[in-house]
């Protein structure tokens, strides 16, 4: 996280890297698994319109399933289709 | 009657016929869906969620109340959650909505994979069963994805005498709509699950049993079905 708190990092557990930007400053710690929804911007960042924590109290999230899916739902977009 | 794991995008998506509603002719009822809770709005006697699993707006989901019953069913998931709603789609007016009789937040944020796979998984085997016309209901586990590999590699038991390679082939030819037919490029584009000896292979089944001719050159193929 960027000491400015406008600006932070995630890493996609499989060495890829994104920068997330935020319109206000971060109001609040945020670690591990972050889900954010935004628009990628033409620097290749990604412009937060919102996040989420995913809750890893009871089980650690799996990342690199949750990667695997993801490819699967883009080969199949006639069974997951984004409307 | 089977409970079928589905985006919002598909539910908005479904057509209805009478009381019936069936997304690319798969009959759906129950339903599950997991998103975020957006919005959550308590009256007397239900609770209004937007639910949002990101492929389309969030959805509305009512939950009936029972109001002479304390505590438990009667707590408002907070905005910001994650939960996995069983329910009924219902339209009205021709806005979709459920009523859910069960709403659970995640506690494992891995039932989001789960349930990602699951609606893959789920959607391929009905219409799977649908073009095979099988009659026996689909069943598929709810835990465990099953064998997603096996989709690809298996699908060996003839049905009206054709493999699920070889229908799935014979769809796709049947389906294009240009003068030269498909080409073997083409097909093995759509079916990327299978190896393209496998689709030469249904290929020369299906032309050997008159279900469709090349034209142009070996490469290309037209049903002889009239469609």
């Amino acid at each position: 996280i960027h000491p400015t708190g406008k600006l932070f990092v995630l890493s996609d557990g499989v060495g890829k890297h994104t920068t997330v930007e935020l319109s206000e400053p971060l109001d609040e710690e945020i670690s591990g698994i972050i889900e954010v929804v935004g628009r990628v911007t033409n620097q290749a960042t990604i412009m937060c319109v919102s996040y989420v924590q995913f809750r890893e109290d009871k089980s650690p999230f799996d990342l690199e399933l949750y990667n695997e899916a993801l490819k699967i739902i883009h080969e199949f977009p006639e069974y997951f289709p984004f409307g | 009657q089977t409970i079928v794991p589905c985006t919002v995008s598909q539910l908005l998506a479904a057509e209805q016929v009478d009381e019936t509603f069936r997304i690319c002719d798969v009959e759906i009822s129950q339903v599950t869906v997991v998103g975020i809770v957006r919005h959550a709005e308590k009256a007397p006697t239900n609770i209004l969620y937007k639910v949002d699993d990101m492929t389309a707006a969030p959805m509305d989901v009512r939950q009936w109340v029972d109001t002479d019953e304390a505590g438990g069913d009667n707590v408002v998931v907070p905005p910001g959650t994650y939960v996995k709603v069983a329910g009924h789609l219902r339209s009205f007016q021709n806005k979709k909505s459920l009523v859910a009789f069960k709403i659970m937040p995640l506690e494992n944020m891995n039932e989001f994979t789960t349930h990602i796979l699951e609606i893959v998984n789920a959607h391929m085997i009905l219409r799977k069963n649908l073009m095979s016309a099988s009659s026996a209901p689909p069943s598929f586990p709810s835990a465990g994805i099953g064998d997603m590999g096996g989709y690809g590699g298996g699908g060996s038991l003839p049905v009206n005498g054709l493999t699920a390679h070889q229908s799935q082939v014979l769809n796709l030819i049947k389906s294009c709509p240009v003068p030269e037919g498909m080409s073997l490029q083409e097909l093995k584009l759509q079916l990327r699950s299978m190896s393209m000896s496998t689709i030469k292979q249904a290929v020369e089944f299906l032309s050997s049993e008159g279900h469709i001719y090349s034209t142009v050159d070996d490469d290309h193929y037209k049903s002889t079905d009239a469609e």
